[in-house]
Parts: structure tokens; C-alpha cells; sequence
């Protein structure tokens, strides 16, 4: 809920008083807070004690829960936009 | 954006594993949700920037909720399937696949639920998911169409692919992803929770 709350903030100050002038900046921010967010998680993944190992013996089970899930996901919503958002 | 985000991400790996000490890596990930308001309220910045974003999600509200169905029911069939490739039991491989990319709330819960070594997969494989979902964006973009490009990212659409989003699609599909994303978070603890309570 809190990332709603966040969001509207944001929403209402760009919508309201932002200077259009900034917007490179923004986009500057988004990047440079993405980064952040990926490093750390890269940290909480890397802290965990036995992390190689782990990684490769679980890598190819972990690697399939992770594609066929995405690969049926945009299989059934690709369906979904071509027969209802006409 | 990619290259960045690889190499973000392999950087914190080498810095969780062998540069930080507990204390540090303490201090840094607590860091970490301040990082995402900031990121959320720059987000939220771009799409107030658009006027006519609102306009259209008037256009589409009821359809709105369809896309998170079908990235769900995507995912779950999904899951399924991949459990006749792996050791993994099916209702197991339902509730990791169910994470949809939150990979720190679903490897918590199912090492809760069902041990440390499902927990370990389900965090991994959805960390996985964040990351590929990261990287395919932009092709799935062009290849199916821009709404299509929030599948692959789940529970993430509003956070962390976010930003992919914002580059390769445009602020209409934006805000969808935001209502993606919501509705998807919210779908994920209840999913795994009932995966278990029903079928094991």
C-alpha cells in the first residue's frame, strides 16, 4: 500500500508543480535509484553464506520455475490484449 | 539500462559475498526500501507529467484487472509445467512460480512453508524472473505489443521493472503496470499461502 501512497505523491507533484524543464532529471533519478535497488539486491543475494554453491546447485531448477512461468505469462495477457483492448 | 543493471547487480554480489561485514550489509539493505519511495515518487513525477494518461485509464477500467489475471494464471500454469522438467512436486513449483518476481516475500514464506531448500529456489528462481524480466522487456515490447511487456515482470511492473517500462513502452502502458503490479502483490502471499493450505 505504501507504493501506492508513494506513487500519488509523485503523481500529484507532477501533475501539479513539477517544471517540465527537470524532466531529464527525473528520468536521472529513476535511473540512478534503479541502480541502487539492484546493487543491494546483489548484496542480500552475495550475503547469503553459501551463495555459489547454492546458485549452482539449484541454478537450473530455479532457472525453469523462472522462464516457463514468464513464458506462459506473456503467452495468455498477449491473448488477452489482442481479443479485449480493441 | 541493462549493462547498468548486470552490473549493479554482480558488483552487490561481490560486495554481499566477500567485501561488506554483517554490519554493513545491514546497514545498506535497511537503505533499501528509502530507495524505492524515491523511485516511486520520481515515477510518479513522469506520469504526472502526462496529462492524457488519466484519460485513457477511464477508457480501460474493467480491462484493467484482466492483465493480472492473465499474468497469474500464466504463471501458475507455468509452474506446472516446469515441474515435469524438475524434482520440484507440482504444488511446490505452483507456489514458487506463484511468487511472480518478489523474490524476497515468496523465499521467506516458502522456507516458512516447505524448508530452506524450496525457500532457497523460490528466491532465487524469482530473483531470476526480476532479472530476465529486466532484460526481455524491450523485446517483448516489440515483438508482441507494449502492454504484453508487464507480463514477464509480475509483482515487479510497479517497482523495480518499472523504470524498464518507462523507457521501452510509453505512460499509458505505465500505468497499467502500476495497477499490475498492485494487484499482483497483493495476489502473491495469498496465492502461496492457499497453494499450501488446499493442495499439499
Amino acid at each position: 500500500m505504501e507504493v501506492l501512497i508513494y506513487m500519488l505523491i509523485g503523481i500529484v507533484i507532477g501533475f501539479k508543480w513539477f517544471p517540465l524543464k527537470l524532466k531529464k532529471w527525473n528520468e536521472r533519478i529513476q535511473v540512478i535509484s534503479i541502480s541502487i535497488l539492484i546493487f543491494l539486491m546483489g548484496v542480500t543475494l552475495g550475503s547469503r553464506p553459501n551463495f555459489l554453491t547454492d546458485f549452482l546447485h539449484l541454478g537450473l531448477e530455479s532457472l525453469l520455475l523462472a522462464i516457463i512461468p514468464i513464458i506462459f505469462s506473456v503467452l495468455f495477457v498477449y491473448f488477452i490484449t489482442k481479443y479485449f483492448f480493441k | 539500462m541493462v549493462y547498468i543493471a548486470i552490473i549493479s547487480l554482480i558488483s552487490g554480489i561481490v560486495c554481499g559475498q566477500w567485501i561488506f561485514n554483517e554490519r554493513w550489509i545491514h546497514f545498506f539493505t535497511n537503505q533499501s526500501q528509502y530507495v524505492l519511495y524515491i523511485l516511486l515518487i520520481s515515477v510518479g513525477i513522469s506520469v504526472g507529467l502526462n496529462k492524457q494518461v488519466f484519460q485513457k485509464v477511464k477508457e480501460y477500467h474493467l480491462k484493467i484487472l484482466l492483465m493480472p489475471m492473465g499474468t497469474i494464471i500464466g504463471s501458475l500454469i507455468g509452474g506446472l509445467t516446469a515441474s515435469l522438467l524438475t524434482n520440484v512436486s507440482w504444488y511446490d513449483s505452483m507456489a514458487i512460480a506463484s511468487g511472480l518476481g518478489w523474490y524476497s516475500l515468496s523465499g521467506v514464506m516458502i522456507t516458512d512453508l516447505a524448508g530452506i531448500q524450496l525457500g532457497t529456489v523460490a528466491f532465487m528462481s524469482n530473483l531470476m524472473r526480476e532479472i530476465i524480466a529486466f532484460i526481455i522487456i524491450p523485446y517483448v515490447a516489440r515483438t508482441f505489443n507494449k502492454y504484453t511487456a508487464i507480463a514477464p515482470a509480475g509483482a515487479t511492473s510497479e517497482d523495480t521493472s518499472l523504470p524498464m517500462l518507462i523507457k521501452f513502452t510509453n505512460e499509458e502502458v505505465v500505468v497499467m503496470a502500476i495497477f499490475h503490479g498492485v494487484l499482483c502483490s497483493v495476489a502473491v502471499p495469498v496465492l502461496i499461502k492457499y497453494i499450501y493450505i488446499f493442495f499439499r
